[in-house]
C-alpha cells in the first residue's frame, strides 16, 4: 500500500519538524512545549511562538479533544482528495493543552458535531495518512 | 488625516476574463493607462511605483518599472496580500507628502483561472503547503467552512442572513458591465447552490479571474473639484488574534475606533462600505469589527439592511469579488477603485446618491486557518 501513501502531499521534513512527522509514523502525536511559559506550540516552530524562548520539548498527547468546528470540504485543491471528497476538515482542542487543523476520518460524516469528542486514528490505519488524523472517539 | 493636499487623482481598471488572455504585464498596463487618462497626467510624470499581484514570479516593483519604462524615485511592493493595496495607497500618499514622489501609480492584478489559482494555494505558505494540504485541506473555502460554522454556531447567524450579501452585490453587479457575474440571484438560488466546503455553498466563494485595477496618487489640486479624493485615515494590524486558529474577528477590531476618531466622522457618516468579500462571512465579520454593527450581531443587521448602491447601506457598489470575480491583486483595490469612482460621481447605474466618503476594508494573507492581514480606509470627496 505505499503507492497510496505516498499519493497524498507530503509535509516538508525539516529538522524543526522532524518529531511530529517522525512520531506520526509510529502512530504518536508529538507536540512541542515551551518550557518557559509552557505554552503548546502547533505547528512547529523553533522558538516559542509566545515568548520566544528556544527552550522547548517534545512531549506525546494523549491526541484526545474535542471538535470545535469543521467542514465537509468537497471542492479539492490537491488530486488524490477528490476520490475521497468530502474530506473532514476540523478544528481540535486537545485535552492536553493547544490546537490544530486536521482531517477526521468518519465512517458516518452526518453524525459529525461541534463538541464531538475525537482521538487519534489508530495503525495500521494510520500509516496512509501523512499528518496526525483522527476519528471520532469511541 | 493622512494628507491634506495629497490623495488619489485618477483610476482605472482592465476588463475581467475567466482565462488569462495574456500576462499580468497585460493586464496591469492597460488598467495604467486607463487611469493616467481618468487623471489627466501624462506616463512621464510618474515617478512613484507600487504593484501589488499574483503571478508577478520573482518579478518585483522595480522590474515592473523596467517594464513599463518608468523612472521611479519610490516603488513599493506590499506583503498583505489582499489588505496590501489599500496600505500601498495610503502610503503612496505619505511618501509623496514626504517629497519621496510626485505621482504614483498604485496597481493590482492577476493572470489566472480556477486551475491556476488551486495549483497557487498549494504553495500559498509554508504553514499551508506543509500542515494543510496534505490534509485535503480544500484551500480557502474549507478554513472559511469552519470559520462560517463557528459563527453560525456561537451568534446563530444563519445562511439566509449571510445570503443578503451574496444577493444584494450580485443585484449591484447587474448594473456594472465590468463584472464577470452578472446574471440574477435569488435567496434560493444562493442557499441550494452547490456544496463547496459545507457550510459554504458555490455562491459563498469568490471566482479567480484575470484583470487588474489601477489608481494614480498625487496633488489633489491638479483635478478639478469633486474628481479627488482625500484619504482621511488608514490603518492595518495583521496576525491578530495572536495563536487564533480559525477566529470570528480579526484586526479591524483592534484599530476601528482609532480610524473613525481620525477621520472625524461617525458610522453614520458613511454613504457607502467596499470590503474585501472573498467570503460573505468575511465580509459580515468586517462588518461587525468596523463596528456598524455589535459582535455577533451581522445576523440581524442584514435581516434589517438592503445592501444595494440604492438600499439602506451601500454595500461593495460595483458587485464586490463576488461577482465581478477575484482577479488576483486587483481584489484588494477594487473596493478602493469603485469607491473613487462613486466620490466622482461616475457610478453610472449604480451611483450612490450623494455619495461623500465611504470606508473600504480589506482582507487576505491566507494561512495557517485563515487570513491574517486586515487593513481599513476612510476616504472623501475632495
Amino acid at each position: 500500500m505505499r503507492m497510496t501513501e505516498s499519493a497524498y502531499p507530503q509535509p516538508t521534513l525539516t529538522s524543526t519538524n522532524a518529531p511530529l512527522i517522525e512520531g506520526w509514523r509510529r502512530g504518536e502525536l508529538m507536540l512541542q512545549h515551551c518550557t518557559q511559559c509552557r505554552a503548546v506550540i502547533f505547528f512547529p516552530r523553533h522558538m516559542c511562538p509566545q515568548c520566544w524562548s528556544i527552550e522547548i520539548e517534545w512531549k506525546r498527547s494523549s491526541g484526545r479533544g474535542k471538535i470545535v468546528s469543521y467542514s465537509h470540504v468537497y471542492s479539492q485543491v490537491a488530486a488524490p482528495f477528490a476520490a475521497e471528497a468530502p474530506t473532514l476538515l476540523a478544528e481540535i482542542a486537545l485535552d492536553d493543552g493547544g490546537a490544530m487543523l486536521a482531517r477526521v476520518i468518519s465512517s458516518d460524516p452526518a453524525a459529525i458535531k461541534s463538541g464531538m469528542r475525537v482521538e487519534l486514528l489508530p495503525m495500521p490505519e494510520a500509516a496512509r495518512y501523512p499528518l496526525p488524523t483522527f476519528r471520532p472517539a469511541e | 488625516m493622512l494628507s491634506n493636499d495629497i490623495g488619489i487623482i485618477g483610476y482605472g481598471s482592465a476588463p475581467y476574463d475567466k482565462k488569462p488572455r495574456r500576462t499580468i504585464f497585460g493586464y496591469l498596463g492597460e488598467a495604467a493607462s486607463n487611469a493616467l487618462k481618468s487623471a489627466g497626467i501624462r506616463k512621464d510624470e510618474l515617478n512613484g511605483l507600487s504593484v501589488d499581484a499574483t503571478n508577478l514570479g520573482s518579478d518585483t516593483a522595480v522590474t515592473t518599472a523596467e517594464y513599463f519604462g518608468l523612472s521611479v524615485s519610490w516603488a513599493y511592493k506590499s506583503t498583505a496580500a489582499g489588505a496590501g493595496p489599500l496600505m500601498s495607497v495610503a502610503n503612496a500618499v505619505r511618501a509623496v507628502e514626504a517629497g519621496l514622489a510626485d505621482y504614483v501609480l498604485c496597481f493590482g492584478g492577476g493572470a489566472q483561472d480556477v486551475a491556476i489559482f488551486k495549483q497557487r494555494i498549494a504553495q500559498f505558505t509554508s504553514a499551508v503547503t506543509d500542515y494543510l494540504l496534505p490534509h485535503g485541506h480544500g484551500g480557502p473555502p474549507g478554513l472559511h467552512g469552519i470559520i462560517q460554522r463557528k459563527h453560525m454556531e456561537l451568534y446563530g447567524t444563519t445562511r439566509e442572513q449571510l445570503g443578503r450579501i451574496a444577493v444584494d452585490e450580485r443585484a449591484n453587479a447587474r448594473l456594472n458591465d465590468a463584472a464577470l457575474l452578472r446574471g440574477p440571484m435569488t435567496l434560493d438560488d444562493y442557499l441550494n447552490a452547490k456544496l463547496v466546503a459545507d457550510p459554504l455553498r458555490l455562491y459563498d466563494c469568490v471566482m479567480p479571474c484575470s484583470g487588474a485595477e489601477a489608481l494614480i496618487i498625487g496633488p489633489l489640486d491638479r483635478v478639478p473639484r469633486g474628481k479627488g479624493v482625500r484619504l482621511l485615515s488608514a490603518l492595518e494590524r495583521h496576525n491578530h488574534p495572536v495563536g487564533e486558529l480559525a477566529p470570528v474577528r480579526g484586526g479591524w477590531e483592534v484599530f476601528r475606533d482609532a480610524l473613525f476618531n481620525e477621520a472625524g466622522y461617525a458610522h453614520a457618516d458613511m454613504n457607502f462600505m467596499n470590503c474585501y468579500d472573498d467570503f460573505p462571512i468575511m465580509a459580515a465579520i468586517q462588518i461587525e469589527d468596523l463596528g456598524f454593527c455589535k459582535k455577533g450581531e451581522v445576523g440581524r443587521f442584514l435581516d434589517a439592511n438592503r445592501l444595494t448602491h440604492d438600499g439602506s447601506f451601500p454595500f461593495n457598489t460595483g458587485g464586490g469579488q463576488l461577482s465581478t470575480g477575484q482577479a488576483g491583486g486587483s481584489a484588494g483595490l477594487l473596493g478602493l477603485v469603485e469607491a473613487t469612482r462613486q466620490l466622482r460621481g461616475e457610478g453610472g447605474a449604480r451611483q450612490v446618491a450623494n455619495a461623500q466618503r465611504g470606508i473600504i476594508s480589506g482582507f487576505g494573507m491566507i494561512s495557517y486557518g485563515h487570513g491574517l492581514a486586515a487593513a481599513a480606509i476612510i476616504v472623501e470627496q475632495a
